[in-house]
């Protein structure tokens, strides 16, 4: 296969180094251990000196260590969509644009045509180089920026035709640090094109610290071990990896399965949004899984598009969620699973001028629920529902204006007041707090009060949404409701909701999760419904109203054991008519559960009543 | 005379400070039920060891302070007091979601937490403040009314008041509060803008939830402990110890019992700082304190106590927040009941699975299968078979072996031994980590300090983890086991005020900032005027936290010029702030405004005189020396000396085994111990060789 038409994760292991014995367990869990503190270091230095909400809030970057060859292999606890596939090839696209490397060189990368997951992702890479000029390794810290100088105050452009509708700059690779200076030209360059440019310049610099933190720690670790230590201990903890990747695979029943799923209808889409299937095969004796995504469309004229990054970290994520927890994620582990992408496919390898301005959310959402749910049908005990599809709700809007307390300062920023629930599991019920399968529930909510104190708007109400969840053995977890509206202005909002049309499906008889719904509140009171994908200005004395989608039932519901749904029904997460209906589950006055009826309730529901 | 007792999960511990300033140390079994009995208990072995009574001894005393794990116990229990959260209609949920965030990405299988107080306790209160302090919609007091009936129907033993912008415009707080007083006398209550005046909701909520449920429990516990000491003649001083390392009036802490929380492991920093000083004559120190199943580790840096504003019961997301800063203590599930086993890829792990107390490790012979640290300790000859906890428990070697071959080297295929000190090596490993954690991780080099060792097990790793992190020295004190009660007794009667005013480098307001400053210096002063009477001093730190404009957390930046602020202070304060953010975080931005928002002032009023003297403590029963076998890597089994703890008049060279009833320090080949006149021991680790 080339890589023309697959992106193929096993690679050789080309660089066998003798350098001394063979390392023992107890001196590669060390330096796992080393490299694991190295990007904790670089995470929280990015949350902590961040500016932007996405950054210090959402959490919405990654850390990442890459070997000179450009193998993966190590990451922070980051979003997955982020950081499973990407860094590397950013990394081999780095080394190949600029054969010659010196200590001292940062370089900004945000093209998704080589290698990023979207262009308002910005990315410092700083190569490693040792004393003697040998480029050892590569440091990579990535963060999504508030704005990347899109044509709108959003950096999720779904309706955009191509690139040049989305507007941002695109960084392929680009020298922005010699010797440790700045290169100035490239820093007014942003500082023309960016919105606010002085919260960019605080999130590049965060991103800057966490990169040479990380660069000073791997100088120290190679000088203490020996650079040929160093590399043999890498090609070590990728044979160890992929040892604990064949033992996982081994643990789940071989066979061949597919998902479908759809990503809402927005402009530039067919007219029932986006169709794509994952074709799903586990060979547990050769210990290989191949996640083919070829038979799936073109790209199409709307910012949906995946990037290569996004849609091999998708199929990773969905396969990460589906093995046992604990295996690591780098090329070690990689090597067994083929991801087969075809170019100039909508969750494959866009080609330039393609727009991924929303590749890191939406369909990659739809996807990693495509991949975890065909899993889930291989058998039961493994996979996972959907998660709610609502990516990007008007609760995760950009909210963008003039602050009438702030002398009219202009202000622009991603609220995330509150997201979709999480899919219902073979043991637990979905997490509340899920956001996007692709970030894994990392992001923080924001603080009511801050968002007040940082934004003039006021948030009304967020709450948990009764009755919004997938039904199911497991439910998933239903989403919020949340409404907030400007204070003495106006503001512009962005947001490009998914999961309006096409629910988080349940899976091996679980439910669907309740679809979302976006509505603007006028001034009288009245609800005007608005579609997924939407830029509009909210006046004063207006609210946006959000519901966000609930994330799909594992298993049937009328499986869930009626003491779980008589507590839902005491702690308003189901209402007790639902409970009865979907659950089967009959409840006395003082809500303790009426087993007699409820075992009647249930046989006629499996008598088809 | 001057006492401190640390009521822990397993001992009580009390020291005894005499009236040399000499501290003698006593263990008593806790009593759960009635923890009175224990405190006492270990009293009257004080009482023995000093030749006298109970009533006589407690006679002599000026101050007993007190710290418990009760607070915590009870919310890790589930047995704290019945409680309602009263919010912000609309806002029902700030408990459930809390700040949102995961760990252990693909890991699906933990359920998402339960709120502090269910969903179904919860009620929505229509009112609403923005955030300028206006009030968008008036509290509504007849719905009011119809809450208040449900609580009384439902039988809530205490309410959390927490409203949003009540730290702005308390005035919707405060007429909650008054008609719960008037028609719920008997239901505690805390309200969010007087317990802890905070931005962000959910800590405060949180906050005020945890402290009205924990008033019902340590109200009565604390009056029964006051009323138990007096009767067996105590007419002293009884003081409580609060998560900040402090000590208040015992009423105080039944007040806001939240400041209960981390009351025994806060005070091991101020215990470390002491020894540190005393034994290594330094200023900066890594103190920790390893027993069976968690490693406790703090950085004390220039004598500084640390702090965090995120502490957390229970893990970061899946626990509740507590809401106030607190001494920063991490913890790690790493001791020597940690179990060792090798995973799929044939990598070997330790911890965080720990065999606890029950059934214990191999060697204890209680039922305990699988290999543990303390079963790599006893397979290397580390510890005596026959002497273990001053001989009560006879630790089984077979055992501990048997379980090592099975579960670690036949799968590594290694010897036992081999097998053994790989298990301490990533032991060690994870306590470096852990350090790294708190050190490298914000920028400071932990080679600059000296690593206190406290708690039964600190010894077998104290070496190696000095080793990996290049300190210069170990400080063992000599009663380790009870460095959280000698801690009570060096630390100072305290108190935080704390006022949220936001303000700007680039449009600072001074004479609005001087005012609140001017309000906290006053607050101060009264309490050293009321509870601080008749210390031996005081002094009142003002501090804020602050941060680059649109950054979200902030750095606690102290104000070198007190409460006086001006356009030149205002300079340096923004000075020192950019110096701070370049030593944490490699960079600075010097053009960029800094935003300010709570300012506090933290008032000591010194119980004891400030000095470095050694805090003595009485040496443990000395033992004839001796030499045992001992295994070290890359030496092998080596003929190891045997010293007591307070026998080190001579230095001794590793290989050596330092002992006492509670204790056991391995010294390895390169390195050497000297006793130190704090009659604890000070070793120097040397290089591995």
């Amino acid at each position: 296969m080339s890589r023309e038409d697959t992106a193929m994760l096993d690679r050789p292991n080309e660089t066998a180094v003798d350098a001394g014995a063979t390392p023992t367990a107890v001196e590669l869990a060390i330096f796992n251990s080393r490299m694991e503190s190295i990007t904790r270091r670089m995470a929280n230095t990015m949350l902590r000196t961040g500016r932007s909400g996405v950054i210090n809030t959402a959490r919405d970057f990654s850390c990442s260590l890459v070997t000179a060859t450009g193998e993966l292999l190590s990451v922070s606890e980051g979003f997955p969509i982020h950081m499973l596939r990407g860094a590397d090839l950013m990394a081999q696209c780095m080394a190949e644009m600029h054969p010659v490397l010196l200590r001292g060189d940062a370089y900004l990368h945000n093209s998704p045509y080589h290698g990023n997951s979207h262009a308002a992702d910005h990315t410092v890479i700083v190569p490693v180089v040792d004393d003697d000029g040998v480029h050892r390794f590569s440091v990579l810290a990535k963060a999504h920026v508030a704005d990347c100088g899109n044509a709108l105050p959003t950096t999720y452009m779904g309706a955009a035709r191509d690139v040049y509708a989305e507007g941002a700059l695109i960084f392929p690779a680009t020298k922005i640090q010699s010797d440790y200076r700045h290169i100035d030209d490239i820093v007014r360059m942003c500082r023309m094109r960016i919105r606010v440019p002085d919260q960019w310049w605080g999130d590049y610099l965060a991103a800057l610290g966490a990169a040479r933190v990380a660069e000073r720690e791997v100088l120290k670790l190679g000088a203490e071990l020996g650079w040929d230590r160093f590399h043999a201990l890498e090609r070590a903890w990728f044979d160890y990896s992929e040892q604990r990747m064949i033992a996982a695979i081994r643990k789940l029943p071989g066979g061949r399965a597919s998902a479908e799923n759809a990503h809402d209808p927005f402009p530039g889409t067919p007219a029932d949004g986006i169709r794509i299937r994952a074709d799903v095969a586990v060979d547990p004796e050769a210990a290989r899984i191949v996640i083919d995504l070829t038979d799936n469309p073109d790209c199409m004229p709307c910012g949906l598009n995946l990037s290569e990054g996004t849609a091999t970290s998708g199929a990773l994520c969905g396969v990460f969620d589906s093995i046992e927890p604990g295996v690591p994620a780098n090329a070690g582990s990689y090597r067994r699973i083929d991801v087969k992408l075809r170019r100039n496919c909508v969750v494959g390898i866009p080609e330039h001028p393609t727009s991924t301005s929303v590749a890191t959310t939406n369909l990659a959402d739809r996807l990693v629920n495509a991949v975890q749910r065909a899993f889930a049908s291989l058998g039961d005990g493994i996979g996972m529902a959907d998660a709610s599809g609502s990516s990007l709700p008007p609760s995760c809007g950009v909210v963008s204006g003039f602050d009438p307390r702030a002398d009219g300062a202009a202000f622009i920023n991603v609220v995330i007041l509150g997201a979709g629930g999480g899919p219902g599991t073979p043991v637990t019920d979905g997490w509340l707090t899920i956001a996007c399968m692709g970030n894994a529930g990392m992001p923080f909510y924001d603080s009511i009060e801050l968002d007040e104190l940082h934004q003039p708007i006021v948030v009304q109400a967020r709450r948990l949404r009764t009755d919004g969840e997938g039904a199911g053995r497991f439910r998933g977890a239903p989403g919020a409701e949340i409404e907030y509206g400007p204070v003495d202005c106006d503001v512009e909002v962005g947001f490009a909701c998914d999961g309006v049309v096409h629910p988080a499906q349940g899976v091996r008889g679980g439910g669907p999760g309740a679809l979302a719904e976006a509505y603007l509140r006028r001034a009288d009171g009245s609800l005007e419904a608005l579609p997924g994908s939407s830029q509009l200005i909210v006046k004063e004395g207006e609210s946006l109203v959000s519901l966000t989608a609930g994330g799909g039932g594992y298993g049937p519901a009328v499986e869930r054991p009626p003491a779980s749904v008589a507590r839902d029904v005491v702690e308003g997460w189901v209402s007790r008519e639902r409970a009865e209906a979907v659950y089967g589950v009959v409840l006395t006055a003082s809500g303790s559960v009426d087993s007699a009826a409820t075992e009647r309730r249930r046989a006629g529901l499996a008598a088809g009543g | 005379m001057r006492f401190a007792v640390d009521v822990g999960g397993t001992f009580s511990d009390l020291v005894v400070e005499d009236d040399e300033g000499r501290f003698h140390g006593f263990k008593a079994p806790t009593t759960p039920g009635d923890p009175a009995t224990g405190v006492l208990a270990a009293v009257a072995r004080a009482a023995e060891s000093f030749g006298t009574d109970t009533a006589t001894l407690l006679g002599r005393g000026s101050v007993f302070i007190h710290a418990t794990t009760r607070a915590l116990n009870a919310i890790l229990t589930g047995t704290t007091a019945k409680t309602a959260f009263l919010t912000t209609a609309g806002h029902p949920d700030i408990l459930l979601f809390r700040e949102g965030g995961r760990t252990d990405l693909f890991d699906y299988t933990r359920p998402f937490p339960d709120p502090y107080v269910p969903r179904s306790l919860t009620f929505e209160v229509p009112e609403r403040i923005w955030s300028d302090g206006r009030v968008l919609k008036l509290l509504d007091t007849a719905a009011l009314d119809r809450i208040i009936d449900r609580l009384a129907a439902l039988e809530v033993e205490a309410v959390g008041v927490s409203l949003l912008w009540s730290i702005i415009n308390p005035a919707h707080e405060i007429a909650v509060g008054k008609v719960l007083a008037e028609r719920l006398p008997n239901v505690a209550v805390t309200l969010s803008h007087q317990l802890n005046p905070i931005l962000r909701e959910y800590r405060r909520a949180s906050s005020t939830c945890i402290d009205a449920s924990l008033k019902p429990i340590m109200g009565p516990y604390l009056t029964d402990l006051d009323a138990r000491l007096r009767g067996a003649g105590f007419e002293g001083r009884i003081l409580g110890v609060t998560s900040q390392g402090g000590v208040v009036e015992t009423g105080m802490l039944a007040a806001a019992p939240i400041h209960a929380i981390n009351s025994g492991p806060s005070l091991a920093p101020l215990a470390g700082r002491a020894y540190a000083r005393a034994d290594s004559g330094r200023d900066t120190a890594i103190v920790t304190d390893s027993g069976g199943t968690s490693f406790d580790v703090s950085f004390v840096r220039r004598g500084e106590i640390p702090w965090t504003a995120d502490s957390w019961i229970g893990p970061p997301f899946r626990g509740h927040l507590v809401g106030f800063p607190s001494v920063e203590v991490k913890w790690i599930g790493a001791g020597g009941g940690s179990i060792a086993r090798v995973d799929a890829g044939g990598l070997l792990a330790v911890g965080p699975e720990s065999a606890g107390a029950e059934p214990g490790p191999a060697c204890y012979g209680r039922g305990g299968t699988r290999p543990t640290v303390t079963d790599a300790a006893l397979a290397l000859g580390y510890l005596d078979p026959g002497h273990f906890l001053g001989g009560r428990l006879a630790l089984d070697v077979a055992a501990a072996r048997a379980a090592i071959d099975r579960d670690v080297a036949e799968p590594l295929n290694v010897t036992t031994e081999d097998a053994a000190a790989a298990m301490l090596s990533l032991a060690t490993e994870r306590m470096v980590a852990a350090i790294e954690d708190i050190t490298i991780n914000r920028g400071v080099d932990p080679s600059q300090a000296v690593l206190v060792g406290g708690g039964g097990s600190a010894g077998f790793t104290a070496v190696a983890i000095a080793r990996r992190l290049g300190c210069a020295e170990v400080v063992i004190p000599s009663t380790g086991a009870t460095l959280s009660a000698a801690g009570a007794l060096l630390s100072t009667l305290s108190a935080e005020f704390r006022t949220l005013a936001p303000q700007r480098s680039d449009r600072f307001d001074a004479a609005a900032v001087t005012t609140v400053l001017a309000d906290l210096a006053a607050r101060a002063a009264a309490f050293a005027a009321g509870p601080g009477a008749g210390s031996l001093g005081h002094s009142v730190r003002f501090s804020v936290e602050a941060r680059y404009v649109q950054q979200a957390w902030d750095i606690e930046t102290e104000l070198a010029d007190g409460a006086a602020i001006d356009a030149a202070g205002v300079a340096r304060l923004v000075d020192a702030f950019h110096r701070t953010h370049e030593e944490l975080f490699a960079v600075s931005d010097p053009d960029s405004a800094v935003e300010f928002l709570t300012w506090s002032a933290r008032v000591a009023c010194r119980l004891r005189p400030e000095a470095d003297d050694a805090p003595a403590l009485a040496s443990g029963t000395p033992q004839p020396a001796s030499r045992r076998r001992a295994y070290f890597a890359g030496h092998g089994w080596c003929d190891a000396a045997v010293r007591a703890f307070g026998d080190l008049a001579e230095p001794v060279t590793g290989p050596a085994i330092v002992e006492s009833a509670f204790t056991t320090v391995v010294v390895p080949p390169g390195a050497t111990a000297r006793g130190s006149d704090s009659g604890g021991i000070v070793i120097t680790p040397g290089m591995a060789r």
